[in-house]
C-alpha cells in the first residue's frame, strides 16, 4: 500500500474529486472522510440523493424490499406487480439459501409477476393483478402472498393494499401489499423501511403459540448469504437456543407470524432490519442486541453477550464449551493464514453493514482495512446510534411514512426490568449499535456511495490486495489486476459466518491471492516489469 | 400457442432497455444511460456483468419521488453532464424505462435543449424509448440498433461498395467469428454492434472506464452509402428492422439471415457473400463444411436419441431449432416468453418435415416449459441459463447457450456459429446425449432385461406357491 500518511491521503481525495463539475464535487467530498484519532467526532454525508450520471452502486426500493428483506422468506409466494423486468432481475439474484421445512414449502427457486403490459399502464393493472392473486392460490396453494409495486404501479394509481385485503378475506390466507416502487428514497434502503413497516404491521403477530422454550430468540437481518444463517443456526442450536423466526435469511412468514413470542431479537444487519427490531421492543417489549456472527472475535463477543442477557451460570458455562471446542478446530489454521497474510490491505465496499463486520474478519488473518464504505448505510451506521437525534429528515425521508406502534396491551411483556437493561447496557450494545467508525484504524477512507470513478482512483492511488464489493465492480478490479471477493455473492462460497465460516473465508481469500495466475499477467516481452511474482504477485 | 395466464412464473423474457443495452456496448467511445430509477441500470449492470465477466457500466439519471411528480429533466441533464465530464465519451445512449415512459418523458426534446445548452457538439446523444412494459429484450435489442442508424447514418450521394452487417444477439466470439468470414471474402464492412472487443476486452492492465473497440461513428453515419446490408433476424419485425429502414431511406439492398448456427443456416450465408462479393468461396470455408457434414454423418445415430427443449431469445431459438432439426434431434418443444405472432409460424415452417409432434409457445413462462418438459420426455434442453431450476429438480440436462449465462463461465467465449461453431456446438449436444446413455445404460439395461426375467420369474413361483397351497 502506498500513501499510508494523512497527509498522503487527502492528496489522494483530491485527485479523486477534482474530476467532476463543481457542484457534484461538493456534493461528494461530504460523503468522503479519513478517519482522524484524535477527532472524537467523524461527520459523513449519507442517505442523500444519488448524483445522477456517475454510475453509481445503488439499487432501488423495489430492490431492497422484494430483492433483500422478503426475497428469502421460503413460503411465500412473491408476486411482483409491474412490467416483467423487474421480476426477472430479482429472481434467484441473492445467494440467500433455504431449506424447506419438513412438509414446509419453499419458493425459493421461484419469482412471480403480472408482466403487465401497454395496455395496463394506460388502463390498470388492478384486474390482471386480481386473476395473478387466484392463479397463484390455485397452483401453489401458499399461506402467504407478498405483492410487491414496481415503479408504474403507484403512477397509475392501482390499489394494491385494497386488493390484498379483499384476497385475505376470500382466500384466508395472508396477502399483503409493498408500496415499495423503484423511485422512493435514495436507495434500496427505502425499501427495506417499506418492508419493515408492513410486516410489522401485518405480519408479526397474527398468530400465539405457546412455545416451550428455554431461551426463545429471533435472528434479525440476516439473511443466510451462502448458507451464513445455517452455521449460526448450528451454533445456536448447539448452545440450546431456540431460533423462533428470522427475519428473514432461511426464514418464514409462518413463524414471523408469531415471532412476539421470542425473549430477545438478534441484530445483524442493523440499516435493513432496525425498524422492526425498534417496534418490537416498544410493541411487546422485546429489546434487541446488536450481533455479529461474521468472525470468530465478534461471534464469541455476541454469544457472551447473549448468555449475560439469560444470566443463567449454566447457559454461561454451556456458551463456554462451545466456543472452546469450536476454537480448539480452527484457531491453528486461522493463526497460519494471519502470518500468511500479514501486511495485506483490503478496500470493502459493501451494504449497510458489510463493510463493517468484515473488517474484523480481515484483522483476524492480518489484514489491514484501508478503505470501507456503504452503498446505503445512513449517518448511525458511520458514526453510531447517539447520532440519530441530530440527523436531518429529509422530504426523501418523508415520503416513507414512519409506522407509529403503540404497546399492544394484550402481548406486551416487559422481558427485563429497567434497572437490568441498564446495567446490561454498560456491558453490550443493547438496544446500540456503534457504527463502522468508532473501530477503525487512524488514516483509512471512510466512503459513502462509491461510484465506478471513485473505485479506479482509489485503487490506483491505494493499491490494496483485496477487493470487496459485488458483482458490478469485481470485473473492474480484476481488469486492473487486483484480487476481488464479492461480498454480496462470495463468489458461490461461503458459508462465511461464525466459526467454521471464518476459516472457510481465509481459504478462499488464500486461494484467490496465492493463485498463479496473478504471476503471469505481465507479459515477459514488456520492459521494465517485475517477473516474479510476490505472494499474491497482484502488481 | 400463446399464454392465457395472468401469472408469469419465472419468465422466459428480460425487459426492453436490457437488449438496449447490449447493443449501445457494441458502440466505439460510448456510454449509456438510463432515464428513470437507479435500481433498472443497477439490475442490468449485475445481470450483464455475469454474463460476459466483465464491467458493465450504465448511469442513470437516478429519478427519485419528486422527478415523477415533477418531471425528471433535471437529473438527466446534471447526468448527461457529469457521464461527459467523468468519461468523455464520443456517443451517449439514452434509453429510456417503465418510470420516464409512465411519466411522459420526452427524451428527444430534453437530448436537443441539452445539446444547445452546452458546447458539446461532438457528442452524438442516440435516444430510445424503451419501456419495461413495451416488449423484451428482444424487441429493445432490435429497436436500437434501428434507432442508432435511424439517428446516424446519412447518405452522400455517392455508393460505397461495403457491406452493413445488423448482428443479432451474439456473443463476442460469434461476432469476431463474422468478421474473420468476411475478411475471408475480402469484403468491407460495418457491423453493429461490435461487441467483439467491448465486452471481451483483453487483460492489458491499461484499464480504461470504456473498453475500446465497438463500430465507429463514422462508419455508421456512412452506412447510407453502403451497398447491401444483412440482418442476422429473420422473426425482427420490420419496423424494428434496421435492414428494412436502409432499404426503405437508401434503396440499399436487404437480406435478412437467421443466425448462422447450422448448415442450412451458414450455407446461406456464404452462398450470399460469395454473390456480393463476386469472389469463390474460400477452400477453409469449404473443408469446414465437409468437416461438419463429416461430424452430421457420424453422429446421427446419438442425435436421433435427442428430444429437446429449446428456449430464450426467439432469434436464437430459431437457430437452435434449426441445428436440431437438421441432425434429427427433435426440438419438441420451442418457447419464448416473447409475445411474437410470427414466431409460431416461422418455427411451424421449419419443423414442417418433423416426425415428432412439435409444441411452439411464444408469451410463456418457465413454469409452462417444465411442465411440457416433464409430459413430452425431454431428455435435452438447449438455452439460456434461467432454464437451470429445471436441470436442478428434473434432472434434465441444460445446454447454455444465448443470454444470458450467469451459473457457468465462457459465455463471452462461446463461438456456436458458421460451420466451425457449428460443428463444435453440435459434438456439444451429441456428448450430452451420450453422456446420458452412458450414465444409464447399465441400469437401462438392468431394468429391461434383468430385473423383468427377474420379475416374472418371481411371479411364476408365486403361481406356483398358489396352485401348492390348493
Amino acid at each position: 500500500m502506498k500513501n499510508n500518511n494523512n497527509a498522503g491521503i487527502e492528496d489522494v481525495l483530491d485527485d479523486v474529486l477534482q474530476s467532476y463539475p463543481a457542484k457534484s464535487m461538493k456534493n461528494r467530498k461530504e460523503h468522503i472522510l479519513v478517519k482522524d484519532k484524535k477527532k472524537d467526532k467523524h461527520k459523513i454525508k449519507a442517505n442523500t440523493r444519488t448524483i445522477p450520471g456517475i454510475i453509481t452502486n445503488r439499487g432501488c426500493a423495489y430492490a431492497g424490499c422484494r430483492g433483500v428483506v422478503l426475497g428469502p422468506l421460503k413460503d411465500v409466494v412473491q408476486l411482483v406487480h409491474g412490467p416483467i423486468g423487474c421480476s426477472y432481475y430479482a429472481w434467484g439474484m441473492r445467494r440467500h439459501q433455504g431449506v424447506a421445512a419438513e412438509g414446509g414449502k419453499n419458493f425459493i427457486n421461484y419469482t412471480f409477476s403480472t408482466d403487465m403490459q401497454d395496455s395496463d399502464v394506460v388502463f390498470g393493472g388492478e384486474r390482471k393483478l386480481k386473476e395473478a392473486i387466484k392463479e397463484a392460490v390455485e397452483i401453489f396453494n401458499p399461506s402467504t402472498i407478498m405483492i410487491t409495486a414496481t415503479c408504474p404501479v403507484g403512477l397509475i394509481g392501482d390499489d394494491i393494499n385494497n386488493i390484498a385485503k379483499k384476497a385475505e378475506e376470500e382466500y384466508g390466507i395472508t396477502v399483503m401489499a409493498f408500496n415499495c416502487e423503484g423511485y422512493k428514497g435514495v436507495s434500496q434502503s427505502a425499501g427495506h423501511h417499506i418492508a419493515n413497516n408492513e410486516i410489522m404491521a401485518n405480519l408479526v403477530g397474527i398468530e400465539d403459540k405457546e412455545l416451550d422454550h428455554k431461551y426463545p430468540i429471533n435472528l434479525m437481518g440476516e439473511y443466510n448469504i451462502g448458507g451464513d444463517a445455517f452455521e449460526i443456526e448450528r451454533i445456536l442450536e448447539k448452545i440450546g437456543y431456540d431460533i423462533v423466526a428470522s427475519f428473514s435469511g432461511n426464514g418464514t412468514a409462518d413463524q414471523i407470524k408469531y415471532s412476539h413470542e421470542a425473549d430477545l431479537n438478534l441484530v445483524q444487519c442493523h440499516r435493513s432490519i432496525n425498524y422492526i427490531a425498534e417496534m418490537f421492543e416498544e410493541k411487546y417489549g422485546i429489546p434487541w442486541l446488536k450481533v455479529n456472527f461474521l468472525g470468530v472475535d465478534a461471534t464469541i463477543k455476541a454469544l457472551r453477550n447473549m448468555a449475560e442477557y439469560f444470566g443463567d451460570p449454566e447457559l454461561k458455562e454451556r456458551t463456554e464449551k462451545v466456543i472452546a471446542e469450536e476454537l480448539a478446530q480452527i484457531e491453528g489454521p486461522l493463526n497460519r493464514y494471519q502470518e500468511l497474510f500479514e501486511g495485506k490491505t483490503a478496500f470493502l465496499f459493501v451494504g449497510g453493514s458489510r463493510a463493517h463486520h468484515y473488517q474484523n474478519v480481515f484483522k483476524r488473518i492480518g489484514i489491514e482495512t484501508v478503505v470501507a464504505g456503504y452503498e446505503f448505510g445512513h449517518r448511525d451506521d458511520y458514526e453510531g446510534r447517539e447520532v440519530i437525534p441530530d440527523i436531518e429528515m429529509t422530504a426523501d425521508d418523508r415520503n416513507i411514512p414512519e409506522l407509529e406502534v403503540t404497546k399492544d396491551d394484550k402481548k406486551y411483556n416487559m422481558r427485563i426490568s429497567k434497572a437490568k437493561k441498564e446495567e446490561l447496557q454498560q456491558k453490550m450494545p443493547l438496544d446500540y449499535y456503534e457504527g463502522m467508525i468508532k473501530e477503525m484504524e487512524d488514516g483509512s477512507i471512510v466512503i459513502d456511495d462509491l461510484n465506478h470513478h471513485e473505485h479506479i482512483k482509489l485503487t490506483e492511488a491505494l493499491e490494496p490486495d483485496i477487493f470487496c464489493s459485488g458483482i458490478k465492480d469485481k470485473y473492474t478490479s480484476h481488469k486492473m489486476g487486483i484480487f476481488s471477493k464479492q461480498l454480496h455473492s462470495y463468489d458461490y462460497s461461503g458459508p462465511y459466518a461464525g466459526f467454521k465460516g471464518h476459516l472457510q473465508f481465509a481459504e478462499d481469500i488464500a486461494a484467490g491471492i496465492l493463485n498463479p495466475s496473478w504471476s503471469y499477467i505481465n507479459p515477459p516481452w514488456k520492459d521494465n516489469v517485475e517477473l516474479a511474482g510476490t505472494i499474491g504477485g497482484v502488481r | 400457442m400463446g399464454n392465457l395466464k395472468r401469472l408469469d412464473v419465472n419468465p422466459c423474457k428480460m425487459c426492453m432497455p436490457i437488449g438496449a443495452a447490449i447493443a449501445f456496448k457494441g458502440i466505439e467511445e460510448s456510454m449509456l444511460l438510463m432515464h428513470g430509477s437507479q435500481g433498472c441500470s443497477t439490475y442490468m449492470r449485475r445481470h450483464m456483468s455475469t454474463h460476459y465477466e466483465e464491467p458493465i457500466d450504465i448511469a442513470s439519471s437516478s429519478i427519485d419521488e419528486q422527478g415523477t411528480v415533477y418531471g425528471g429533466e433535471k437529473n438527466l441533464r446534471q447526468g448527461l453532464k457529469n457521464l461527459i465530464k467523468l468519461y468523455s465519451p464520443k456517443v451517449i445512449g439514452v434509453v429510456t424505462t417503465c418510470l420516464a415512459e409512465t411519466i411522459g418523458e420526452d427524451i428527444n426534446r430534453i437530448a436537443a435543449d441539452f445539446k444547445k445548452a452546452n458546447d458539446v457538439e461532438d457528442i452524438s446523444i442516440i435516444t430510445v424509448p424503451t419501456p419495461g412494459y413495451g416488449g423484451s429484450q428482444f424487441e429493445g435489442y432490435y429497436l436500437t440498433l434501428r434507432k442508432i442508424v435511424e439517428q446516424l447514418a446519412e447518405s452522400s450521394g455517392a455508393k460505397s461498395s461495403k457491406l452493413n452487417v445488423a448482428a443479432a444477439n451474439l456473443s463476442p466470439a460469434e461476432v469476431r467469428e463474422i468478421k474473420r468470414i468476411l475478411d475471408l471474402f475480402e469484403l468491407e464492412y460495418t457491423i453493429l454492434p461490435d461487441i467483439s472487443k467491448t465486452l471481451a476486452a483483453p487483460f492489458t492492465k491499461d484499464y480504461s472506464k470504456i473498453p475500446p473497440g465497438g463500430t465507429k461513428i463514422s462508419e455508421i453515419k456512412k452506412m447510407g452509402d453502403a451497398a447491401f446490408t444483412i440482418e442476422f433476424g429473420t422473426l425482427v419485425d420490420s419496423s424494428l428492422s434496421t435492414a428494412v429502414y436502409l432499404k426503405d431511406k437508401f434503396g440499399i439492398p436487404a437480406y435478412r439471415l437467421p443466425i448462422p448456427i447450422g448448415l442450412k443456416n451458414t450455407d446461406q450465408l456464404i452462398n450470399i457473400l460469395a454473390e456480393i462479393s463476386g469472389k469463390k468461396i474460400p477452400l477453409s470455408l469449404k473443408e469446414a463444411r465437409g468437416r461438419l457434414i463429416d461430424t452430421m454423418i457420424d453422429s446421427h445415430k446419438y442425435n436421433s436419441e435427442g428430444r429437446a427443449a429449446v428456449f430464450g431469445d426467439p432469434e436464437m431459438i430459431y437457430a437452435v431449432s434449426s441445428i436440431c432439426q437438421e441432425n434429427g434431434i427433435s426440438p419438441v418443444i420451442m418457447a419464448t416468453g416473447t409475445d411474437l405472432d410470427i414466431f409460431q409460424r416461422k418455427l411451424e415452417e421449419l419443423t414442417a418435415d418433423s416426425r415428432d409432434q412439435n409444441l411452439i409457445f411464444s408469451d410463456t413462462d418457465f413454469e409452462e416449459i417444465r411442465n411440457y418438459v416433464n409430459e413430452y420426455n425431454i431428455n435435452i434442453m438447449i438455452g439460456n441459463s434461467d432454464g437451470a431450476f429445471i436441470e436442478e429438480k428434473d434432472g434434465i440436462p441444460l445446454i447454455r447457450v444465448g443470454f444470458p449465462i450467469h451459473d457457468r463461465v465462457g459465455a463471452s467465449r462461446q463461438q456456436n456459429i458458421g460451420y466451425q461453431g457449428s460443428n463444435n456446438f453440435l459434438d456439444q449436444i451429441t456428448n450430452q446425449i451420450l453422456a446420458l446413455k452412458h450414465d444409464n445404460y447399465r441400469e437401462d439395461l438392468y431394468k429391461e432385461f434383468y430385473q423383468a426375467n427377474k420379475g416374472a420369474a418371481a411371479a411364476k413361483d408365486a403361481a406356483e406357491l398358489k396352485v401348492g397351497e390348493e
